[in-house]
């Protein structure tokens, strides 16, 4: 579960997300669209605990938390494999067991026989691939995906929502995705919140 | 076998360099303007050549009469005795330099308290001239290894230190907040990705320290060393025996080059073996 009271973020002075309240249940799938500075990212990485509000309270209720970027933020210095593997170490598998269950969720994501690739000789749209399978890997209780296909084309776009679709519905993970085109959250979002100017959120419509 | 990717996209996007062979792997080994390079080297001997005609014998010695004199110190195995001497104290000193200068790079990394505390002293080790320390080493070691050591690891550490931290700076925050949303340990920052990530810094601060060091080590065994490279060329200046000087000064040369291919060079691949395999 996902609790926000009052939440408040600003930067320079210059307020990003302003006194905001929102509850996600336990498997619950929401969508966060907005224009950009509606403080969409600001929202995630509060929930992630990157960042702190600076007024408010936020409770998380996970004991694993994936997190999706825009960026596939792998390590360069890491094959594909080894970019999952070192997420599953971090979580408490072995070094045996989390190659396997790497290759696994590579395979999974539509990547089998990449994992001794270095990121930099995969397309854009295949690190992406990678990030996902890292983010699954886990297996986390809350999922959240910061616009993680804005910079792909179309094509790439539709097949990476194909097989997030298909992870999250073998999964009770709670979801939180934000985007900008309302398009992709179909069969994504069970919920759909539109985030305007400075954090804050009309009531919410059910979908 | 190349894989593929599955669902819908046949192959993949990237085409990996092929192995080249034969002289296609020769050329391609070689810099472009290598030509330019052998006139450079063609343009510098003439020089020597005009300036040794141009001047006494005892002033300066020709190619041919230094060619003359490093072929009588090779057959004499005089060359390999001091070489071997000059290189022990200069890979130790490097070794030394690079531990402690990487060592407390990283503390300073990781604590900018740490880095404030260091900053003073890291200041004074790179402001003294060399020759100041190198009096002190001598004050305090005497004539010997010791004090030769002490001036090249003294001047090696502020370097590497300063490479590190730069690594530090420029490190990407992108990949250490992926590592908190996935829980890394601190073990795992640290080998995953804080050492891959300065090490490229860490390495051409290593470079730079063995290019300072070649010059302190030479300088601090002319001063006070009874063997090495430096040594010698000292006595051979001392008894004008030019040709010898100017074979030694090759033979500085020649410690450098090696100490780029033999020691840099291997280390450089090996820490950015992720790199080579990228591109």
């Amino acid at each position: 579960m996902i609790q926000l009271n009052r939440v408040s973020k600003s930067y320079n002075g210059l307020p990003v997300i302003n006194r905001l309240s929102l509850t996600v249940e336990p498997g619950e799938m929401v969508g966060l669209v907005g224009p950009s500075g509606a403080g969409k990212t600001t929202l995630l990485r509060l929930i992630a605990g990157l960042i702190q509000p600076d007024a408010g309270t936020i409770r998380v209720a996970s004991s694993r938390l994936s997190y999706v970027f825009q960026e596939a933020r792998l390590l360069p210095w890491r094959s594909a494999a080894a970019n999952v593997a070192v997420a599953l170490r971090a979580n408490g598998a072995d070094r045996q067991t989390s190659h396997m269950l790497a290759q696994d969720w590579l395979r999974q994501v539509g990547l089998a026989g990449f994992d001794h690739y270095y990121p930099a000789q995969l397309s854009g749209g295949m690190q992406q691939r990678v990030a996902l399978a890292r983010a699954f890997a886990v297996q986390p209780d809350i999922l959240l995906l910061d616009e993680p296909f804005s910079h792909l084309d179309d094509g790439n776009k539709q097949e990476l929502l194909a097989i997030l679709r298909q992870l999250i519905e073998s999964t009770n993970v709670t979801v939180m995705y934000v985007t900008h085109t309302i398009a992709e959250l179909d069969g994504l979002a069970s919920r759909i919140l539109p985030l305007k100017s400075c954090g804050t959120l009309p009531p919410p419509a059910r979908r | 076998m190349q894989p593929t990717l599955e669902r819908n996209i046949p192959t993949l996007p990237v085409t990996l360099p092929r192995p080249a062979a034969g002289l296609k792997k020769i050329a391609a080994a070689c810099p472009a303007y290598l030509g330019w390079h052998l006139a450079g080297i063609g343009l510098l001997l003439l020089g020597w050549q005009l300036l040794a005609m141009t001047t006494h014998n005892a002033i300066v010695a020709s190619p041919a009469a230094t060619g003359e004199a490093l072929y009588q110190l090779i057959i004499s195995g005089q060359l390999v005795v001091e070489m071997a001497i000059t290189v022990k104290r200069l890979l130790i000193a490097l070794m030394l330099g690079g531990a402690v200068g990487f060592g407390l790079g990283v503390l300073a990394g990781f604590s900018r308290a740490c880095r404030a505390l260091l900053e003073p002293v890291r200041w004074v080790m790179m402001t003294l001239p060399a020759i100041f320390i190198a009096i002190f080493g001598l004050l305090w070691f005497g004539v010997g290894d010791t004090q030769v050591i002490f001036l090249v690891t003294v001047i090696a550490a502020p370097v590497v230190y300063l490479n590190t931290l730069a690594g530090f700076d420029s490190l990407d925050q992108q990949l250490i907040e992926m590592g908190r949303v996935y829980r890394f340990s601190r073990w795992q920052f640290l080998t995953d990705i804080y050492l891959p990530g300065i090490g490229f810094n860490v390495i051409t601060g290593l470079t730079l320290a063995a290019g300072i060091g070649v010059r302190a080590v030479l300088m601090a065994e002319v001063l006070g060393a009874a063997d090495g490279i430096g040594h010698s060329f000292n006595r051979a200046w001392t008894f004008l025996k030019t040709p010898e000087l100017f074979a030694w000064m090759l033979v500085s040369l020649l410690l450098m080059a090696l100490l780029e291919l033999g020691f840099l060079k291997p280390l450089r691949r090996a820490v950015m073996r992720w790199q080579q395999q990228s591109t």
